[in-house]
């Protein structure tokens, strides 16, 4: 990804490597991390550095928050490792989080500025967001983006926000860790897709803020329920499968079911304590299967067993038609955080249903 | 000097892999974790690697990585056999796996018995060398455990041994041979390692009359061949106009026949008419025609020399690859380990021609005239398979960029 897209850096870009071999393993990386350190600052002299291990170093044990250490002191630029061994967790997210955490370290005490902070938008950007539109119409200046969209200066003044914005769990640790160092409060806002929950977001955030909530929100949310208020009798029945998606797994499946849909099968990167209530919601009225996401293939069987309408995230789409079930595609809504989830959301399961009763009744080639 | 800017060299693991996902009716399971898996397929994609239902992982948590346990592997491997029924399956060590030392060998031994699936390791695990070492390795592995010592012999039909998706144009190369053999010979290909082949045919490989070897990391596998099903090899890959047709005529006198003489003819004459391209070269006042070469070994190797007949010196033939797993190198052929020196030396070049890979092209002055030869692809796709760099075709393809390169001289 950092090599194709020049948002990221480009080929020329800022992720660098170091490749180790069997002599470093028996001996040890560090010293060719040093090295490579050292050809770093030569060539490019960046503000900070993130060192991010991988499996092997953490196995073999060198410790890089000591090299970080050192390299910070002799060079006098901040260096933070960021430990990522798979092995003690199930994909990238810890990875991304780790990062974003690290980023504490660079940060300053600063004075409070009014402005709000966005943690955890990993797709898409800010800018492009209902809640951007709305924080921009309300004069609300926006200070650092974690993980991407942000300088290290940025990154230094960011205690200066009055909130921090959550997008993702994945923001958590660095607004708690910011909480308590600085006093920043934060509000989690992930990309919800129950215009309920929006608008508790929304006055959360408006809240800590000490702002009236913008007037333009009820109108955005009159729009939001309406588009599921149309949609409800097309999905009333209609089952699914939920995979890989930009929203949040659990607070998705619960506002499809009570929109009459029924979940199968729920794929889940895990269930979070903020996660309970959706569950209470879900078994309320459906028992689906559960299981852990992006692993399609040995999941594959079950397609024939459960016979879903729609499967929800990334799956091959010609292999789902051929089974009689239409994909779901969500990755727009990456890009996305605020009552446009609801109404995106909707517009996507309406095509979708429609396209598997086209298969089903062979309009459509399987 | 360790500090790696671009794209690293793909490891061995990575060439095994590679070779392995061309083989239908196997399945690869990768004892490691989800996420080195994972990443590798974004390399295979952009290879044009089929993957549906191949390549499998077990994913590996801290517990096993500690204690050492592999029921997980042992049950993954019980799973992909259950459900996707392979004649063979590929266990493939990760680095993980690799540096903790699993006996992948043993585990498989013990599990043999619970699948109906041949059960083939490679514990590799991408530290015993770069890429080359993994599809030699795979090569030899392939010709040791799959081919069949007793096959029939078919005549009129010859094996590849050598393809690698890794390479540029590889598909298309394969094609461009076949074109070749038949129109030169009348021969077929029975099967290709490791390109778009499958059980059977690689079982059978020992039937065919004659193996090309088009690399050498091929040569310890056609050599087990020759010893095993007593099947001769040439070793060596068409590269220009005379190159292609020496390499015939090598082919021929191993199996004691002449090159259909049209061919033949069409390449004769070929080769005289780009002899004229020194004169051109001799004309120049201010320039003087050089090339700059990065690949893999065999590519820079046989371009080189084409380019050379040309009037067109390589001033520099650099592998993009150890040179370690190879029974003989050329010395004119290096390979630089660190990659500063590399881009030292491609941000030197000045009015030259440079056949190399995307990430080179970056870097170039812009009075330098490219030409791709090498993966990583960065800056586009690989779509065509009928433009190959070997062969009367690939030599057509790359005059047409030497008739440009000479237009910039003076």
């Amino acid at each position: 990804m950092t090599i194709h897209s020049e948002d990221w850096g480009g080929l020329a870009g800022r992720c660098v490597s170091v490749t180790i071999d069997q002599h470093d393993i028996t001996f040890g990386c560090a010293k060719k991390v040093e090295e490579a350190f050292a050809e770093l600052m030569e060539e490019a002299r960046p503000e900070a550095v993130f060192i991010v291990t991988t499996c092997v170093p953490e196995i073999i044990g060198d410790d890089f928050d000591a090299v970080a250490d050192a390299m910070s002191e002799r060079y006098g630029v901040p260096a933070m490792a960021v430990h990522t061994e798979h092995f003690k967790c199930e994909n990238h997210m810890p990875g991304v989080e780790r990062a974003i955490t690290a980023c504490f370290g660079l940060m300053e005490r600063q004075e409070k500025d009014g402005s709000v902070n966005v943690i955890g938008q990993r797709m898409g950007r800010f800018e492009d967001t209902e809640l951007s539109r709305v924080l921009k119409n309300a004069g609300v200046p926006i200070g650092a983006q974690l993980p991407s969209g942000c300088t290290v200066g940025e990154i230094r003044r960011a205690p200066a926000a009055t909130v921090n914005i959550v997008v993702n769990d994945i923001g958590l640790p660095l607004a708690k860790k910011m909480k308590r160092s600085f006093g920043t409060p934060y509000v989690l806002f992930d990309k919800f897709t129950d215009p309920a929950h929006i608008a508790v977001a929304y006055e959360n955030l408006f809240g800590f803020l000490k702002r009236p909530l913008p007037p333009e929100l009820s109108a955005l949310r009159r729009e939001a329920e309406e588009a599921a208020r149309q949609a409800k009798d097309a999905l009333r029945g209609v089952t699914f499968m939920y995979g890989n998606t930009p929203f949040r797994c659990l607070e998705c499946c619960a506002y499809m079911t009570s929109l009459g849909m029924v979940p199968q099968l729920i794929q889940s990167h895990g269930i979070e304590e903020e996660d309970r209530e959706d569950v209470r919601r879900i078994l309320a009225c459906a028992d689906p299967y559960m299981t852990l996401a992006a692993n399609i293939s040995p999941l594959q069987y079950i397609y024939d067993e459960l016979r879903p309408m729609l499967y929800l995230g990334h799956e091959y789409p010609m292999r789902l038609r051929k089974k009689g079930i239409a994909q779901v595609h969500t990755d727009m809504g990456g890009g996305m955080l605020g009552y446009e989830v609801t109404g995106y959301l909707m517009k996507q399961l309406l095509a979708s249903v429609e396209e598997a009763r086209e298969i089903r009744e062979g309009g459509m080639p399987r | 000097m360790s500090l790696t800017r671009f794209l690293p060299l793909p490891s061995d693991r990575m060439g095994i892999l590679w070779s392995l996902l061309n083989i239908e009716g196997s399945v690869i399971v990768e004892y490691g974790p989800a996420g080195t898996t994972h990443y590798s397929m974004g390399l295979f994609g952009e290879l044009g690697i089929e993957q549906e239902n191949r390549l499998f992982t077990t994913h590996l948590r801290e517990e096993d990585v500690v204690m050492g346990d592999t029921s997980r592997l042992e049950k993954a491997l019980v799973e992909v056999d259950e459900n996707f029924h392979p004649a063979v399956i590929f266990v493939v060590a990760s680095s993980c796996s690799a540096v903790i030392g699993t006996d992948l060998r043993g585990v498989c031994t013990m599990a043999q018995p619970k699948v109906k699936a041949r059960l083939v390791t490679f514990e590799q695990g991408g530290f015993r060398g770069d890429y080359a070492a993994g599809i030699k390795e795979t090569y030899r592995l392939l010709a040791d455990q799959m081919v069949r010592p007793d096959t029939e012999k078919r005549k009129d039909t010859f094996n590849i041994i050598g393809a690698s998706v890794g390479a540029y144009r590889c598909k298309a190369d394969a094609l461009e041979i076949q074109r070749l053999m038949d129109e030169a010979f009348g021969m077929k290909l029975h099967a290709a390692l490791c390109l778009e082949t499958d059980l059977e045919r690689i079982a059978r490989m020992g039937g065919a009359e004659l193996n090309l070897v088009l690399r050498q990391e091929a040569l310890p596998a056609a050599k087990l061949l020759e010893s095993k099903c007593g099947t001769p090899y040439v070793y060596g890959a068409p590269y220009g106009y005379q190159g292609t047709l020496d390499w015939l005529e090598a082919v021929g006198k191993r199996i004691g026949r002449q090159v259909d003489p049209r061919l033949a003819g069409k390449l004769k004459k070929r080769a005289m008419e780009v002899g004229q391209y020194r004169m051109y070269g001799r004309m120049l006042r201010r320039d003087r025609p050089q090339a700059f070469l990065y690949g893999e070994y065999e590519a820079v190797k046989g371009l080189g020399a084409f380019l050379s007949g040309m009037g067109i010196a390589p001033a520099k033939q650099i592998s993009a690859h150890s040179l370690a797993p190879l029974e003989h190198a050329e010395e004119a052929i290096q390979y630089l380990p660190t990659e500063k020196e590399r881009i030292g030396l491609l941000r030197s070049l000045r009015h030259t021609l440079v056949l190399a890979d995307d990430t080179s092209r970056r870097l170039l002055e812009g009075d330098n005239t490219f030409i791709r030869i090498a993966t990583p692809l960065i800056d586009t796709a690989q779509v065509a398979a009928h433009m190959p760099l070997m062969g009367d075709r690939g030599a057509d393809m790359i005059l047409e960029t030497v008739e440009a390169y000479f237009n910039t001289l003076r």
